[in-house]
């Protein structure tokens, strides 16, 4: 059932191999399994649209995409160097600033942007770290290698899908995991576990962990659900807890309140907390702010860490990995134009045609340009735009975006992918082995966002032969 | 424990065993106006008095036959006494609460929701509804087994069997009372059919084995009642839910409150025999207990559950 066009990478090899021999019967039936076992285990995630929210089956394909440990242990390298140095960023931003006196990072776009919160000066959490957890997407260019294409440091998500994946296919291709050395992914609620554990600030007493969600309605609530439970920790919204006028936050319990030592936080910072932000904010807590000011409650990641989190900023990441660690980055980044900076802009506006355009500051795939697929009225728009809002939007060059075989329509074709590791930074820092694979189901397209018709697989770092 | 995940389990708890009570019922009462005589039937409105929901059918102005009736408390959306509705509000809360069940109980009710939703429109007629009722039963019964099985004996077990034996409580009150007012308000009454109707009331309780075992082979209205009423070991009588309600709250803190209605309940109880009630006194002791179970459902949301304001 297999495309025969280049030969497969040696990861996938037993991949290959037993998709080679299957026939399109027990194909069908191997996916019709996979979508019964998604919808047993309640694997869902929710699309808003105009009238109601829907709650739909997460999209899964079953043929795993597999990378050699080999391949991945430096990747693991330079994603752990990245974020040491971006927390190292933060940190600084939100203290004495040396980077931007020292000219490195422009002033004006890191205390210009909407994520920078002057409410976070002067604080330094523990270990340094700001960004505990951060997903940082990355895609294989036509030359075999990673590049990163954006680090989600506020509140990334997807990493209960990835260990979603992995369950259901040990479920339809148990087979597989006899022959092939898989590395296993289900330690990551451990690690997150510990990893919030070592933030609390009452040491010598087992600490008192909370997921906050914003609730049923949003997108990702299946997540944080599933990592709650997985943790053990306890599942609030914000009407669960209080702060008292001594800063300590407290959740109501049926037997009375109970104090809390870390909030592993599902929500942007603009609605934690309607005291100091957003005063309409229905989901927050008042006054959590205060409470982590006063270092009487942790917040997992820290108020203020999208401000390391904009594509300006990406494009300075390599200067940034220099400046603190005095490293050479060894994960690349993609080459980013800076519409601000007038000789790119000018290059972005003549060659529009070939480049990606991004928002600074949005997420989840929206008003974003691609070039190559755009009409010429769309091109014009976003000319539009970058004139009149240069610090808004970055450019970049259109990658040739890897494939993988992916089944689709009872058929095996090629589609194109890309990757998010998770990293948890605490007292030191962790890489979840592989991470969530997305893929754009429909033929030729680059936008992998489930919210978009994108797909996911489960992602494989195998070793070698046994 | 949370306040808010206790008031979730509390109604996902109730939520399962309205729609088990629902399925029961109309199940014995689609077999009950089978085995009886052209003329001698109750009234399918009988249905909808049990579950308390006549207002809410007759606001459709829709003519109360059969199919309209059993439409309405098994498929409708909009009813919020219906099969449908309950199971999909039990997934809901359950759905809010995953992470203090054990992980079947959310798989379980998920696929229950999944089967509701597909087979529930379809399974009105005669033909189908049997097989559905029994579906819903069955599901009902082995997720009440799975919890018992695998859940902690913590707060949230505790939570659950609040929200599910005062949904018992509230349902078999309810089951008395509109049947023997039923019974009461027919013109032609027959003694040989009202037996009949008995049966298929114990039925519906899952008594009538017990029953006949106990008390013996042929039902009698007012040893059944009774039975019904006072048999402590009984699953579904309302001394054994009176008393399981008592556990499990003098298992929380600051219970003092919740015990003083079902403490009034249980000394009700003590002095309670059908034989020696008339009919407007019987329905006095239905609405004094459901009155209970409603000040001990208020009791137990203000004192365990969020605080409404923040």
């Amino acid at each position: 059932m297999m495309p025969s066009e280049a030969p497969p990478r040696t990861a996938s090899r037993r991949l290959y191999d037993f998709f080679s021999k299957i026939s399109p019967q027990e194909m069908r039936e191997r996916s019709v399994a996979a979508g019964l076992a998604i919808r047993e285990m309640g694997v869902s995630f929710t699309v808003y649209s105009s009238d109601e929210n829907t709650d739909r089956d997460w999209p899964f394909d079953v043929i795993p995409r597999a990378i050699t440990s080999e391949e991945w242990a430096p990747v693991v390298q330079g994603l752990q160097q990245r974020s040491r140095a971006l927390n190292a960023f933060i940190n600084d931003i939100y203290n004495e600033q040396r980077i931007l006196s020292d000219g490195i990072v422009p002033a004006d776009v890191v205390l210009g942007s909407k994520n920078f919160k002057k409410v976070c000066m002067g604080m330094s959490p523990p270990f340094g770290a700001w960004a505990h957890v951060c997903g940082t997407d990355l895609v294989r260019d036509i030359d075999g290698q990673f590049y990163v294409l954006e680090d989600n440091l506020r509140v990334p998500s997807g990493v209960a899908y990835m260990l979603e994946n992995r369950e259901v296919t040990k479920r339809v291709l148990p087979e597989l995991f006899q022959d092939c050395d898989i590395s296993p992914v289900d330690d990551y609620p451990s690690q997150l576990h510990s990893m919030l554990a070592s933030l609390s600030p009452r040491k010598n007493r087992k600490p008192v962990i909370v997921v906050l969600t914003p609730g049923i309605f949003n997108s990702a609530y299946f997540e944080h659900a599933f990592l709650a439970h997985s943790m053990g920790a306890e599942l609030v919204e914000g009407a669960d807890l209080f702060v008292d006028h001594h800063n300590i936050v407290f959740m109501h319990t049926v037997d009375g309140p109970v104090r809390v030592d870390v909030v592993y936080r599902r929500i942007n910072d603009e609605f934690i907390d309607p005291e100091v932000f957003r005063a309409d904010s229905m989901i927050g807590v008042p006054g959590i702010m205060r409470a982590w000011r006063d270092n009487k409650v942790a917040i997992a990641n820290a108020p203020g860490s999208g401000v390391a989190d904009d594509k300006v900023v990406y494009a300075f990441v390599p200067e940034i990995i220099r400046y603190y660690l005095g490293e050479e980055p060894t994960l690349r980044s993609v080459k980013t134009y800076l519409c601000m900076d007038p000789v790119d802009r000018d290059y972005v506006l003549k060659n529009i045609a070939h480049l990606v355009v991004k928002p600074a500051n949005e997420s989840g795939g929206q008003g974003l340009l691609i070039g190559p697929h755009a009409t010429v009225e769309q091109h014009e728009l976003f000319k539009q735009l970058i004139r009149e809002h240069p610090r808004n939007y970055i450019a970049q060059p259109t990658l040739t975006l890897s494939t993988a075989p992916t089944y689709v329509d009872q058929a095996i074709e090629p589609r194109h992918l890309d990757l998010r590791p998770f990293i948890l930074h605490g007292s030191d820092v962790w890489v979840t082995p592989g991470g969530l694979t997305r893929v754009a189901l429909r033929k030729g397209s680059l936008v992998v966002n489930s919210s978009q018709g994108g797909g996911s697989k489960d992602t494989w770092i195998v070793g070698g032969e046994r | 424990m949370l306040s808010r995940v206790a008031d979730r389990v509390f109604w996902m708890a109730r939520y399962l065993e309205r729609a088990e009570s629902i399925a029961r019922v109309a199940h014995t009462f689609s077999h009950l106006m089978m085995d009886l005589p052209k003329g001698t039937e109750v009234s399918w409105g009988t249905l909808l008095d049990i579950f308390d929901v006549s207002q809410e059918f007759t606001d459709l102005a829709l003519p109360f036959g059969e199919y309209e009736v059993l439409e309405f408390m098994i498929a409708s959306s909009e009813n919020v006494g219906s099969i449908r509705y309950a199971i999909k509000s039990a997934r809901e809360n359950a759905r809010t609460t995953r992470d203090v069940l054990p992980d079947e109980v959310w798989e379980s009710v998920n696929e229950l929701h999944m089967y509701s939703k597909e087979f529930a429109e379809k399974s009105v007629a005669r033909r189908n509804r049997f097989k559905f009722l029994n579906h819903v039963v069955k599901r009902c019964h082995a997720l009440n087994g799975l919890m018992m099985t695998t859940q902690r004996r913590d707060h949230t077990y505790r939570f659950i069997k609040l929200g599910h034996l005062l949904e018992r409580v509230d349902v078999t009150t309810r089951v008395v009372a509109t049947v023997s007012q039923a019974i009461d308000s027919r013109d032609r009454s027959n003694p040989a059919f009202d037996a009949l109707i008995w049966a298929g009331f114990l039925e519906s309780l899952s008594a009538i084995g017990n029953y006949r075992r106990c008390v013996g082979p042929m039902v009698e209205p007012h040893s059944a009642v009774n039975f019904v009423f006072l048999e402590p070991e009984l699953p579904r009588s309302i001394v054994f839910c009176l008393n399981g309600i008592r556990k499990a709250l003098t298992d929380l803190k600051r219970h003092e409150q919740a015990l003083v209605p079902i403490d009034e309940a249980l000394a009700m109880l003590e002095s309670f025999d059908a034989e020696k009630l008339s009919p407007a006194s019987m329905h006095q002791v239905v609405e004094d207990l459901q009155s209970c179970a409603e000040r001990l459902s208020i009791i137990t949301s203000t004192t365990w559950f969020l605080p409404v304001t923040r």
